[in-house]
């Protein structure tokens, strides 16, 4: 085996693994892309209809729904490894996943405040750093104008029509997946 | 003089296996299995030189009630295999 041969092996077995990985990940963010755009589709809907804010609870069906279907693409896909960067991209949207959580719960239960302003903003930051991990400008780009401009957003508009920020935020995510699984086809 | 290539990493299974677990935490055997196309016989056969080598740790556990094979690369592997990259480095930089 030649010097060539051994580097090409070396990097061509390294990229082809770095690839899958990352496209397996691509899953995940097609998941949470597709089922934040559906609940926020029907929240908005079912607000508008009857007039009532309760709908809101609905978000809760969001982990219902998605960390059993995610735990099964796992299960599915046991054999697959991590790498740094799926590592950390996992890290970041499930310190997003916390934030939105907890502080959704206080929200509603202790302390009134404007939610989809916070959340618009850490998912925007959270898609951001997708971008950057990923090495990838127009994902960094579309998390910077869904945080900056879903604040400015949020600020502007009232009641149910917030809830279209976070349509556009599940569009984005789907098509962060779309162009991961082409970035590492 | 150029540095001696290390024997056990110049084999192309056992140096497609350690690029892999260069670029991740651990990996299964399925999925060696699978990024390597090798037969099980011999991907066990060249695990079992790494190994012994002191380049790569095996693990047998269950995940579930499927059996699980893990094997991770050591700092002792990372070092070697460094040194490789880099003695290949000055055999194609000698030869430019």
């Amino acid at each position: 085996m030649t010097a060539q041969q051994s580097l090409r092996i070396i990097s061509e077995t390294f990229n082809k693994s770095r690839k899958d990985i990352l496209s397996n990940s691509a899953k995940y963010f097609m998941l949470w892309g597709a089922l934040l755009t559906v609940v926020s589709l029907v929240i908005y809907l079912l607000w508008h209809l009857s007039g009532k804010p309760e709908w809101n609870f609905l978000w809760f069906a969001m982990p219902v729904i998605g960390y059993p279907i995610a735990a099964l693409m796992g299960k599915y896909n046991k054999a697959m490894p991590q790498n740094e960067v799926s590592k950390m991209l996992g890290s970041v949207w499930a310190v997003f996943g916390a934030f939105a959580i907890t502080l959704s719960v206080i929200a509603i239960f202790l302390v009134p405040m404007r939610v989809s302003l916070i959340i618009v903003i850490i998912m925007g930051l959270a898609e951001c750093m997708s971008g950057v991990l990923l090495k990838n400008w127009p994902i960094i780009i579309g998390g910077f104008i869904l945080g900056v401009g879903g604040a400015v957003f949020a600020m502007l508009v009232k009641s149910e029509a917030q809830l279209l920020i976070f349509t556009l935020g599940g569009v984005l995510l789907l098509v962060t997946g779309f162009i991961m699984k082409l970035q590492y086809k | 003089m150029f540095p001696k290539l290390d024997p056990l990493l110049h084999s192309e299974l056992r140096l497609a296996v350690m690029s892999i677990l260069a670029g991740v935490d651990e990996a299964d055997f399925t999925y060696l299995k699978k990024q390597t196309g090798a037969t099980s016989g011999n991907l066990s056969v060249q695990i079992d030189k790494l190994t012994a080598a002191g380049y790569i740790t095996v693990e047998k556990g269950f995940k579930g009630k499927m059996p699980r094979t893990t094997c991770k690369m050591t700092p002792a592997g990372q070092e070697a295999f460094s040194n490789y990259v880099d003695a290949l480095k000055e055999y194609l930089s000698a030869g430019k």
